[in-house]
């Protein structure tokens, strides 16, 4: 891919940037199926059922199924929404969370935007889909999306300081913003992997980044026993699925965000494992980083919120700055 | 931190446990003797004494009988006998009555039909319906006891 992005822009490289683009969205694609198939496998198990198993082999084609049946559903516009701003509000959900997946390295090799900034880029476009979302709940002229719509805005924003904060020790241990330099600093055993030497730092991302994804316990914006199903009550079919799409593939982007910044990227457990392939030990943390969040989704009520801002910057605040700070002293007291 | 560490390890031990969930349409649910399911009707048992029609809450059930074949002998046999499920309540008075044992519960449940018009049963179809029938009946009210 290297060799690619160096090249000076012409028709066959624009042409190779397309198909590697569309092959990257099938990838994401086939993963939203599957993660879905197995959120609800998984929580199935956990709650001692057996989860889907009657559409195809196990129930494979479940989702399949089910985003067949959303597509084929009748687009509803309710008649008193804003018309332009509801269309609209799903494709700005959608777009930041896959343009986002440009800067995320997979192996030494295979990547996209090789970018210098790339944690930057990503923190910067992902707050894009929180616009989408007030749109969303905006444009339904429904009392219930609109304070879905909010809440997901005053959480997203609140989470999104804490996020970035914790993740600048990584920045600082690092030397750099390119994710790829980020991963290439974690070589040499797990003991080097980041999430030991910002323990502090990895424990504030983690409870971010789940607000940030809106999962259980954070998914107040869609609470379903107070606010019907939040800023997409109004929406139906494809739009709707529109939103999942966005929601999952969030998920893709922060678990493998979080597999480059704390657990080592490509790199192996130990140097003697090497001979295993990158992309194999990635796809093994990322697997373990998207369990996780099924995981917790099985296991946690959802907070109240009246607790949640003061969450946000009261405990995660200070935190992510203490963990900044002792990085920072660290760095200058050691190096 | 730690009630969330003993959540999550909780949560994780029961992934792997047996699940509590019948596979049932793959496999037949066995349930328990005396429930009440749809009726087995024996022809050859029946006296025609009405009672079952009698005592039906829903009036489901309607009977005709006909003279005996045999001239010689007194009584009536039964000629049609209807059960229909729309408006069954599956009460087990029918088979409570019934002095000879003609009419027994089943273990069978499945009724579901595409046509309300199959929810009507007949004699031969009830007389059909003869696996799961239940082994206890209230044959503990004629003298003599439990028959087999």
């Amino acid at each position: 891919m290297a060799h690619w992005l160096s090249q000076p822009l012409s028709w066959t490289t624009a042409a190779v940037f397309l198909a590697s683009a569309v092959a990257m969205l099938l990838v994401v694609l086939l993963f939203v199926t599957y993660a879905i198939y197995f959120e609800r496998k998984v929580i199935g198990w956990i709650q001692l059922r057996r989860g889907p198993n009657r559409v195809g082999p196990y129930g494979l084609l479940q989702s399949v199924a089910d985003v067949l049946k959303l597509l084929v559903k009748e687009d509803v516009i309710p008649d008193r929404a804003d018309r332009t701003l509801f269309i609209l509000a799903p494709v700005i959900a959608f777009v930041p969370a896959f343009a986002v997946l440009a800067v995320l390295p997979f192996t030494e090799t295979l990547h996209f935007a090789d970018l210098g900034v790339g944690l930057l880029y990503y923190v910067a476009v992902s707050g894009i889909t929180t616009l989408g979302i007030l749109l969303g709940g905006w444009a339904s002229n429904n009392k219930y999306a609109l304070l879905g719509g909010m809440r997901s805005v005053a959480q997203m924003i609140s989470y999104e300081i804490p996020l970035v904060i914790s993740v600048i020790g990584v920045v600082l241990l690092a030397g750099s913003l390119n994710l790829k330099e980020i991963v290439a600093a974690q070589s040499g055993g797990f003991w080097n992997w980041f999430f030991l030497k910002q323990i502090l730092g990895f424990a504030v991302f983690v409870v971010a980044a789940l607000a940030e994804l809106n999962r259980t316990p954070f998914d107040l914006p869609e609470a379903e026993s107070e606010l019907v199903a939040g800023y997409h009550v109004e929406y139906s079919g494809f739009r709707f699925a529109f939103f999942m799409l966005a929601e999952y593939v969030y998920v893709f982007a922060m678990s493998a965000l979080a597999t480059v910044l704390f657990l080592g990227g490509w790199h192996p457990p130990i140097e003697s494992l090497g001979f295993v392939p990158g992309l194999v030990w990635f796809a093994l943390k990322f697997a373990f980083c998207v369990f996780f969040l099924f995981w917790l989704r099985a296991t946690m009520p959802r907070v109240r919120v009246d607790q949640l801002m003061t969450f946000a910057w009261k405990v995660l605040l200070p935190l992510a700055l203490l963990n900044l700070f002792l990085t920072a002293l660290v760095k200058e007291l050691v190096a | 931190m730690l009630g969330l560490a003993k959540g999550l390890g909780y949560t994780l031990r029961r992934l792997t446990e047996k699940k509590v969930t019948y596979r049932y349409p793959d496999v037949p649910v066995k349930m328990p003797d005396r429930f009440r399911g749809i009726q087995h009707f024996d022809p050859d048992k029946c006296i025609v004494c009405h009672q079952c029609e009698r005592i039906c809450p829903t009036q489901c059930i309607n009977l005709t009988g006909k003279p005996h074949p045999d001239p010689t002998k007194k009584g009536k046999v039964i000629d049609t006998y209807d059960i229909n499920f729309e408006i069954c309540i599956l009460c087990d008075l029918c088979t409570e009555v019934c002095p000879t044992e003609a009419i027994v519960m089943t273990n069978n449940f499945e009724l579901a039909a595409y046509s309300r018009d199959e929810l009507f049963k007949d004699r031969e179809w009830l007389a059909a319906n003869n696996t799961n029938v239940r082994s206890e009946n209230s044959t503990n009210l004629l003298p003599g006891g439990k028959k087999s």
